[in-house]
This record gives structure tokens, sequence and C-alpha cells, in this order.
């Protein structure tokens, strides 16, 4: 990895020292590895207080008490206790959901599946920014809709959604609202109270903070029923059972500190970051900014780059870490779900690269990888049709 | 670095040097094949110079994944010195073999064969086209 630079972190991001540190405290004999759920003795209660003071600086971050955070794998599975937990408690009330077409497949094959069960869901097309209107989201809602899911950041483009006007809307007429924030917590801010979020999904792992954990946020007042999703030793108030990992959820806490510590600095910093890489790759002709240019996470660039195969340019550049929307890089039948909700043509979608930035993104790194990035599109356009048909010859 | 697996040497030397890329020379005749469209992910364009019914020389311009490039590079060598029954019978199961091509882009070696086969639909003394 070393001699790679590292421009994937929408996908996953390194693991901040200070978190390490606060998690290898937790696994070594001297440690607090005990089992969290094990309060008869010193052991158990200290392993606790590491899992209580995580819940406490995860809730911080996003404006919610610390009795409202339930621990999970991830994102993933808080998305689909959120979505399939919520829609099965209240299934007698109504059968209806709203989402977006552009939501992380956590959310949409969640809903599939309560499709299956016999619920309906309409999935609102975002405009060519990748903004959801709140109007929408207003026009879509039924007297029998349950519960509404928009993401927080698109993980492909990192446009933002306007969460407090829906959340308002949600809330004047009684129903729920979910927020996958997998992308963004920590890097914008969020607060359940003033967004009006009912169920907020986090993860730690796009956060400078280890894989394998994340946690859902409840709305407590009014308490919020849930169907739990597994069954065992009725950890997590029995809305998830399991043993808890407690140097996972120790990572995610301090990595969630750190966030709330570094937000604006790293944000800005990143920001900057981003602004040279596109200010670099928009020179050459044919490159365009996929998503709203105002309302976006700093850390995400995605472009499409008009003449080129977007497989054929990661190929292209081994020494970059990046991601694109071709459908071969992908291996799937189908080019960017994502950009092809923006309306984006399938010609564009497959000519598409995720450029996502971090903590520990350097300026050098991006200057080498716009160079580098320039230098494989122009080849890549010499060898293809347009050229001919300009008259170009290599 | 850890290699890709999704990509054979020859298939990755072949992406990279893009051997015969590019056009014949300048005022050169040439039959030419074109097929694929960008909006499904490949299109590849093949130019191929003859002389006494074979060709001489081969060139090629794609748009594509580097399977689609390593190809296009390989039949421009492959081809040099066929004969317009050779490029009608072409079968893009020989470059899958030879390039080891992974099963999930067979579709886009079907695209080759295409340019292959409309190349020897504009044979001379079929139907002629130059650059």
């Amino acid at each position: 990895m070393s001699n790679v630079i590292y421009l994937d972190n929408a996908a996953t991001t390194a693991v901040d020292p200070r978190v390490m540190e606060t998690m290898l405290e937790c696994l070594s004999a001297t440690g607090d590895y005990a089992n969290p759920s094990a309060t008869n003795h010193a052991p158990g209660r200290r392993a606790r207080a590491r899992v209580e003071q995580a819940r406490t600086e995860v809730a911080a971050l996003v404006g919610a008490a610390p009795e409202q955070v339930v621990w999970t794998s991830g994102a993933t599975e808080a998305d689909n206790l959120a979505i399939l937990g919520a829609a099965r408690f209240n299934r007698t009330r109504g059968r209806h959901l709203v989402t977006s077409r552009m939501e992380h497949p956590a959310v949409l094959d969640a809903c599939r599946q309560l499709e299956r069960e016999g619920f309906e869901v309409t999935y609102l097309k975002p405009g060519p920014g990748g903004i959801v209107e709140p109007s929408q989201v207003e026009q879509a809602l039924r007297r029998d809709t349950l519960l509404v899911s928009l993401m927080h950041v698109n993980n492909e483009i990192g446009v933002a959604q306007d969460l407090g006007a829906v959340g308002r809307l949600c809330g004047e007429r009684g129903v729920l609202f979910h927020v996958d924030a997998a992308q963004g917590a920590g890097k914008l801010a969020i607060d359940v109270v003033r967004d009006g979020i009912d169920l907020l999904s986090l993860t730690a792992h796009k956060l400078h903070g280890p894989k394998g954990v994340g946690a859902l946020c409840i709305r407590r007042e009014p308490r919020l029923g849930l169907v739990p999703l597994q069954f065992g030793g009725g950890q997590e108030r029995g809305l998830r059972s399991g043993t808890l990992p407690t140097h996972q959820v120790a990572g995610m806490g301090a990595a969630y500190r750190i966030a709330a510590d570094e937000m604006a600095s790293d944000a800005e910093r990143i920001r900057g970051l981003r602004e040279l890489l596109w200010n670099s790759l928009r020179a050459l002709p044919g490159v365009e900014l996929n998503g709203d240019p105002e309302r976006r996470v700093a850390g995400i660039l995605s472009v499409s780059i008009d003449g080129v195969e977007g497989e054929s340019l990661l190929c292209a550049l081994p020494d970059l870490a990046v991601s694109s929307g071709s459908a071969c890089a992908s291996m799937t039948a189908e080019p960017s779900y994502v950009l092809r909700a923006l309306g984006r043509s399938d010609r564009l979608a497959q000519s598409s690269l995720r450029l996502s930035l971090g903590r520990f993104s350097t300026r050098a790194e991006i200057e080498t990888a716009a160079a580098r990035i320039r230098h494989e599109v122009l080849r890549l356009r010499a060898i293809g049709l347009e050229a001919s048909v300009a008259g170009g010859r290599l | 670095m850890s290699g890709d697996p999704r990509y054979s040497e020859e298939v990755l030397r072949r992406f990279r040097e893009a051997s015969g890329a590019g056009d014949l020379p300048a005022g050169c005749a040439a039959v030419l094949g074109r097929a694929g469209d960008r909006e499904q992910g490949a299109e590849v364009l093949l130019a191929f110079a003859v002389s006494d019914g074979r060709v001489t020389e081969a060139r090629f311009r794609a748009f594509g994944c580097p399977h689609v490039m390593a190809v296009a590079s390989w039949l421009t060598e492959r081809l040099k010195g066929a004969r317009r029954a050779d490029l009608e019978n072409w079968d893009w199961r020989e470059a899958a073999a030879v390039l080891d091509i992974p099963a999930a882009k067979f579709g886009r070696l079907l695209t080759l064969q295409d340019a292959v086969r409309a190349a020897a639909r504009n044979w001379p003394g079929e139907q002629r086209s130059t650059v």
C-alpha cells in the first residue's frame, strides 16, 4: 500500500493511530477485554465503562442522548434494523415507505424486502444535482406512510440532503424519519433533535475508526418501537443481542470524539485539497462534476470524464486507489445506478471516477494524483475513436 | 503493489503498451471495421491495409475496458497476413483463450468480432472505405 496514493476514503478509511491506541487498551491481557455484560466483576465493569463512554462520545457528535445509541455491526445492520424493525413494528399503522433511488443498497434492499412482505415503497428521483427536494417528499407522503428514509451524504457523489426540512415535514405528519449518515457523520454537522431524525444509522470505518462496528441512534421520546433482527442474550435493551466487541465500540467512540474536535479543521483542509484536484481535472475538456457543486461533503469528488472508460482509467492508474462508476469495474451488468438516477447517460456513467479524500490525504498526493490522471486521460483519449474522427494520429 | 487478478499479464502488457493503436499512414487506403457503442461500454475501429488479397498492416482505435483494448491490440498482429475469409470466420474465443479473458468479459469480445467481420464486409471488391 505504501506506493499507492489512497483516494478511496468513501469506501473506508485508515484507522487513526489515536483510535488504535484506544482499541489496543481493550484487547490485551492487562487491558479492558472482559465481557461488558459481566458486570458482576471488576474487569467486566471496566469494559462496561468503556462501552458507555463510547456511547456518550458517539451520541455527542449527533446531538443525541447516550441512551439513544444501540451498537450494531455497522451502518448496513443499522439501516436494516431501522427500516425493517420500524416497518414490522408499525405494520398495523400503515404499509407505505418513501426513499430515493440513490440510497445505499443497505436501504434499497431492505425496502425491497419489505415490498415482498406486502409494503409499498415510493422511490423518489433526485434532481440532476443529486438533491431530493423536500417538496418531493411532501408530495409522496400518504395517510398510510410509516417511514421516510434518506441518506445524509451520498457515497458516490458526496451530495448532502436538506435533512432539517424533511425532518420537519415528517414530524408534522407523525411519519418516522430515518437517515443513513454513514458518509456524513463527523464530516458535516448533524443533530437528531434539530433535524427531526427518529432513526440515525452510523458507522465507524468511514471516520477513521474500525470496521465491523456501527450504531443506530433511536428516538426515545416519544418512545419508538422496533422489531429486532436477531435474538439471543438480550443486549442493547433486547434490540441487538450479541456480546459487544469492546475494542470496536471503544474505537468508534474515540473516532467520533476526535471527529467532534477536528471536524471543522479537517473539513476546511480537505475541501482545499478537493478544490485543488477539481481545478486541475476541470482544465481538461469534457470533464464534468457529478452532483451539486455547493451542497456536498468536503472529501468526495465524483467526475465524469468523456472519452475514457472508467475501468480502463482505473487500470491505467495502479498507483492510485480510486473507484469508478463503470459497470466493468464493478463486474455488474449496469453502470452506477446513482449516476443514472441523476440522469447521467450510460456513456458518462461508464466514464466516471470517484476520488475521496480523508484526514491523511496530503497536498503532495493530490498534486501527483491530478498529474497522473491528466496524463492517462490524454493517453486513453488518443487511442479512442474520437481522436481519429478529429484527425488525431498517434 | 499486489497484482490485479482480473487481468492476465498479457492483457496488462498490451493495455499499457497499446501497440497497434492509432491510424494507418496518411493517405493509405484502408479497410475499416467498426462495431460497438460507447453507451454500452465498448466501441472499436479496426483499420487494415490490404495488398494482394491479404492484410499487410493493421491499426486499432478503441473505447472500452482493458480487455477490449488488449484484444484490439492483439488483433492488429494476429490478423496480419489474413485474407477476407479469415476475417469473416474469426471467432472471439481465440482471443479469450490466448489472452485469458474472464468469462464476465466474453460479451465485450463480441464487439471485437463484430468489428473484424465488419471489415470483411468492407473488403476491396465488396465495399471499399478509406480513412
